[in-house]
């Protein structure tokens, strides 16, 4: 299990891939966060959805009423244009950090 | 679903008011959808919303900061309040000694005896005083923790 506190920095990258891949709803984002990683990190609902709602304010995602399959409404998520660009940043910073962490830690 | 939504009212019901209401109904909607997914998977209903409440997390996962910011708002309108106490007393004092010396002398002139009874009102702004300098030392402390 890892904790929530070392990825906090990159929730907002790792939410915004998962709704760029296609529109989602809350529980989907957590789910899909627990099925990739085989368990080994699962987000609090809590956390999730702090992260989402300043996503949602900084104008990086929108949200829509849809309606499921099985007939229940859900509220989704999808990406703006701003929020792509947002990713990208994001992932260019993320590739620096990856090979700054490289170089100190590994022997 | 009450049960969801009073489990959400109460994890947040030191939230900041302005944003409470909004925040409440949002991950409300949230937390039903995984309600009702986790029935949609076979779980009884009871169990569902046993394990999405379970599996939330606290406030401090949601937002460490607003709770510290309401209790810090709260220590300074009760430090500011003993500092009222403290005026309100001493002005009560100052009206009631004042009547002290002008009834003794108007009424007994040439005996002084207004002097016990001033000092015993004089314990009103001093216990005021003394509560002000403890809330104020306590404040101090929790600073430099």
């Amino acid at each position: 299990m890892i904790n929530s506190d070392i990825v906090r920095g990159h929730l907002e990258a790792i939410i915004l891939r998962l709704i760029i891949e296609e529109d989602r709803y809350g529980y989907e984002i957590s789910n899909c966060i627990k099925e990739r990683t085989n368990s080994i990190f699962q987000i609090k609902e809590a956390t999730l959805y702090s992260v989402v709602k300043r996503l949602e304010e900084k104008n990086l995602i929108e949200s829509y009423v849809g309606t499921k399959t099985h007939g229940g409404q859900r509220r989704y998520f999808q990406i703006t244009v701003l929020g792509k660009a947002y990713y990208r940043e994001k992932i260019k910073e993320w590739q620096e950090l990856k090979g700054v962490l490289e170089t100190l830690l590994e022997e | 679903m009450k049960q969801i939504e009073n489990f959400v009212k109460n994890t947040f019901k030191n939230y900041p008011k302005d944003k409470r209401e909004e925040l409440i109904q949002s991950i409300t909607e949230m937390l039903t959808e995984k309600v009702e997914d986790l029935m949609e998977k076979g779980f009884e209903e009871q169990a569902a919303i046993d394990k999405t409440v379970l599996e939330f997390g606290t406030i401090e996962d949601y937002d460490s900061k607003p709770v510290k910011i309401n209790r810090k708002l709260k220590r300074q309108k009760s430090l500011r309040h003993y500092k009222n106490d403290m005026i309100f007393s001493s002005i009560g004092t100052l009206i009631i000694i004042g009547m002290l010396i002008f009834s003794n002398l108007t009424y007994t002139e040439g005996v002084i005896w207004f002097v016990l009874p001033g000092l015993a009102v004089l314990w009103w702004p001093l216990a005021t005083l003394y509560r002000y300098l403890n809330k104020s030392e306590s404040v101090k402390e929790k600073k430099d923790e």
